[in-house]
Formats: C-alpha cells, sequence, structure tokens
C-alpha cells in the first residue's frame, strides 16, 4: 500500500516535470518574453540573473592573487589612458553623468567615477572588502560579462595591462577633470607605456 | 575537400585573433592622442597637493615629461633656426662673430 502510494506520487512529480519542462521550452520558442533593452526585466528574472552573474564572478575570482603595486603612478598612468581609449563611452569620466551607452544598455554599466555604493548597483563592487573588490574588478575586465555589452578584454590585453586598469579604477572617484585629463592624455609619442 | 575545410578552421581563429590585437594596438589610439594639460596644474590648490600620493606622483611624471618635450621641440627649432641663420652668412663672419644662439647645458 505504502510503495503504491510512493509510485503514484513518483509519477505526479513526473508529469509535473514533464509539464514545467514542456511549458518552459514552449514559452522559449513562443517569442513572447520582451528582448528590447528598452523593455527591463520584472524584478524576480533580473533578482535570478543578477544573482547568477554575482555568484559566478564571485567563485571565478576567488584565486586571484592582487599585485602589491597596485598603487604605483606608473600603474595609474598605463591605465588610466587604457580606461580613456576604451572605458570612458559606457563608465564615464569625471564631469560626464551619461552617454548614449548609459542610457541604452540594459542593465545600464556603472558609472565608475562614483564609488562602489554611489553608483547605483548592488553587488559585490559595494563590499567593505576591497580585495574582494579589485578581484572582481579584474576578473570582469579580463573575461568581460555575457549579454551585457562588457566584452573580454583579456583575449587582446595581458595581465599587467589589466591590472594597470584596475589600479586606475581605484583613484578614478575622487579625480577632478583636470587631474584625470592629465593622467589619461597618450600625448604625441607616448605608446601607452605597456 | 577535407583539407580545405582543415584551413578554413584553422585561418579563421587566426584571422580573428589578430584583428582582434591590432584593434587594443595602443598605436591605434594615437590617431586621438591629446596632450596633457598641464597648465591646469598651476590653478590647483597646491597646499592640498600630497607630493606622496601617487596621483599626484603620475600628474609630475606626465607634466614633467610633456615640459621637456617642449623644451627639447623649442631648443630644435631654435637650433635649426640658427643654423639656417648661420648658412645665410659667410665663412668670415662666422670667424669674427661669436654664434648667437649658444645653448646652456
Amino acid at each position: 500500500m505504502t510503495s503504491f502510494k510512493f509510485l503514484s506520487c513518483f509519477k505526479c512529480l513526473a508529469v509535473a516535470a514533464g509539464v514545467a519542462a514542456v511549458t518552459g521550452v514552449g514559452f522559449l520558442y513562443s517569442g513572447l518574453y520582451p528582448m528590447g533593452a528598452d523593455d527591463h526585466h520584472n524584478d524576480l528574472t533580473y533578482w535570478a540573473l543578477e544573482t547568477l552573474r554575482e555568484r559566478s564572478i564571485a567563485r571565478a575570482s576567488n584565486d586571484i592573487e592582487v599585485p602589491t603595486d597596485l598603487n604605483s603612478s606608473e600603474r595609474l598612468l598605463a591605465g588610466g589612458a587604457d580606461y580613456n581609449d576604451m572605458c570612458t563611452g559606457c563608465h564615464l569620466k569625471p564631469g560626464k553623468t551619461e552617454s548614449d551607452f548609459t542610457l541604452g544598455l540594459y542593465p545600464a554599466p556603472p558609472n565608475l567615477t562614483l564609488t562602489g555604493d554611489r553608483h547605483g548597483h548592488e553587488h559585490a563592487g559595494d563590499t567593505d572588502n576591497d580585495d574582494e573588490a579589485i578581484k572582481r574588478q579584474f576578473w570582469i575586465i579580463k573575461h568581460g560579462i555575457k549579454a551585457s555589452g562588457m566584452p573580454a578584454w583579456g583575449l587582446g590585453h595581458d595581465d599587467q595591462r589589466i591590472w594597470n586598469m584596475v589600479a586606475f579604477l581605484q583613484r578614478l572617484p575622487e579625480l577632478s577633470p583636470q587631474q584625470y585629463q592629465i593622467l589619461t592624455a597618450r600625448g604625441a609619442d607616448d605608446a601607452g607605456h605597456h | 575537400m577535407k583539407r580545405q575545410s582543415l584551413s578554413y578552421f584553422v585561418a579563421l581563429p587566426a584571422l580573428l585573433l589578430a584583428l582582434s590585437a591590432q584593434a587594443h594596438d595602443p598605436k591605434e589610439h594615437m590617431k586621438e592622442a591629446q596632450a596633457p594639460d598641464c597648465a591646469a596644474m598651476k590653478d590647483m590648490d597646491h597646499s592640498k597637493m600630497d607630493m606622496k600620493d601617487p596621483v599626484m606622483q603620475a600628474m609630475m611624471k606626465k607634466c614633467m615629461k610633456a615640459m621637456h618635450k617642449d623644451e627639447e621641440g623649442s631648443h630644435e627649432a631654435h637650433g635649426d633656426k640658427g643654423h639656417t641663420d648661420h648658412g645665410n652668412h659667410d665663412e668670415k663672419s662666422d670667424e669674427k662673430k661669436p654664434a648667437k644662439h649658444q645653448h646652456k647645458k
């Protein structure tokens, strides 16, 4: 009698799982989910995707070793020039509050001229643990983030060059527009300090 | 046929890799290279400047380099002009008069 109940319950679960799977696949093929970047996810989808992203990055960046000379002037100069060339369109620079990319991309790229707790994203970048935030930044620059507009710069840039950008990011929120200009200008014969 | 498709498999990733590397070559960015606006440093509040701060050190390095380059440029321009002027003199006048443009070292 007990085994009969167990079997019928197992059958119920199997049927429910089958129905859920068929419904899910049917939904994927129906084309009903809005994919436009101007039509935002509902709260549940956003939470699920953000949790998936942050947990994945935290796990993957856990073993990264942070260089000890991250706060050196040479790294700031090299990383600043690269940041200015490759990142400002989405992540802005001092004195600028928006661009076509910040308006149009979804999720909106964080404004890196603001400190982690001010740029409007609730994620590990807000953590009090600087080391964790630094590892996270390095991993994201190197590997990019799927379906977010963030490319994997590691395919064309070595680790040292990425660490230089990370070094620059640590000081970016406190720079004035004038300081930023001086630090990031490549000048006439500056090939990027590489 | 097999060999041809194999060559596609090798050539395509190689081409993509080469293009991506070229796109991020720092020299590519030099077309838009801006000179550092070191004059802005004069307007900054020097009392708040900490010379041990890596940001300040980086700015100084950048501007020292730019100033040094400017000096070299003006010296070279000066030198070239001097040479041109000297070229217009005859040899005798060069012997009598010392050159007006002497570079301090």
